[in-house]
């Protein structure tokens, strides 16, 4: 694919290059910004960008989802049969 | 460590089962919780269900719960939830990074980056342009590493992986907690006759009974 030889290529023969992309390329995959558009263009810089704002905005979701389900479990009505069932459940 | 989809359900359910063990441990220690404190219980269960899904195979699931126990409160709680199970491994200090690591790390983000090879061809402002694309990588791996828990340490082709295994995780305990959540919030929001919603409740926690029950 590259022409050009890195001098050290001799000393990390255990890790190949074929190893590498496909990693970066599995990376790319799971994005969702750029699996939705042509994704071989996208460059190392594009990638690590996109991965740190996916992760991030995960940590945000695991965040809301988890106030959101302390507030659910807080406003059911405490004698309602749902209660019971809930917590039995989780509780 | 084995490479793995976010796709399996047996990986959901084994974290569902740990998700809910933890926060019905969790309850028992802390009789009346307000919403602050029943927020914490949920989410910390969730980290450390999603670790454990990794029986500390990997880096990041290692170090999350290793955070999570350095808190004197939390340490008790973590130690009731593992006691029946695998050992919290105290997680070693880094060694140095492999040689072969460093290089891998270069290798990386060099054959990626296709600018690079545009500006050989285009002479000293090119140079220029190249060292600053290296700085941004360089910044943004720094980023990355920060954001995924135990990366400091690590580099090359571990911390790829260990992104690309961190990904997945967070996927599945996202995908499940969203499921519970909107299963508990539309059978309040309906409003059906109480014995609809009740019955549909039943329903869905049957299903989450039974996926419980299967991991055994």
């Amino acid at each position: 694919m590259s022409s050009r030889r890195s001098r050290q290529s001799t000393s990390s023969s255990r890790i190949t290059d074929d190893q590498i992309i496909e990693l970066v390329s599995k990376l790319q995959q799971l994005l969702p910004e750029i699996r939705d558009r042509r994704s071989n263009k996208a460059s190392a810089n594009k990638v690590l960008q996109e991965t740190c704002n996916y992760i991030r905005s995960l940590h945000r979701e695991v965040d809301d989802l988890s106030e959101r389900l302390s507030q659910l479990l807080s406003t059911i009505d405490a004698d309602s049969p749902e209660a019971g069932i809930i917590r039995s459940l989780i509780m | 460590m084995k490479a793995r989809t976010g796709y399996s359900t047996s990986l959901k359910q084994e974290f569902l089962k740990k998700w809910i063990k933890g926060i019905r441990i969790y309850s028992n220690f802390k009789k009346d919780m307000n919403i602050l404190e029943r927020k914490k219980a949920i989410k910390l269960s969730a980290d450390l269900a999603i670790a454990s899904t990794r029986n500390a195979s990997t880096r990041w699931s290692r170090t999350l719960t290793a955070n999570i126990s350095k808190n004197e409160t939390n340490k008790i709680f973590v130690e009731q939830i593992f006691s029946d199970s695998e050992v919290i491994k105290k997680e070693a200090p880094s060694r140095l990074m492999a040689r072969s690591n460093r290089i891998a790390s270069k290798k990386i983000w060099r054959r990626s980056h296709i600018t690079q090879i545009k500006a050989r061809k285009m002479g000293p402002y090119a140079v220029k342009a190249r060292s600053i694309a290296k700085k941004l990588v360089k910044n943004r791996t720094k980023v990355l590493k920060s954001l995924v828990p135990g990366g400091e340490n690590m580099d090359g082709i571990s911390l790829i992986k260990e992104t690309l295994d961190y990904i997945v995780s967070l996927r599945v305990q996202v995908d499940v907690m969203r499921r519970l959540a909107s299963a508990a919030e539309n059978s309040t929001r309906l409003g059906l006759s109480s014995k609809c919603s009740v019955h549909w409740l039943q329903g869905i926690f049957t299903v989450l009974d039974h996926w419980c029950a299967m991991v055994h």
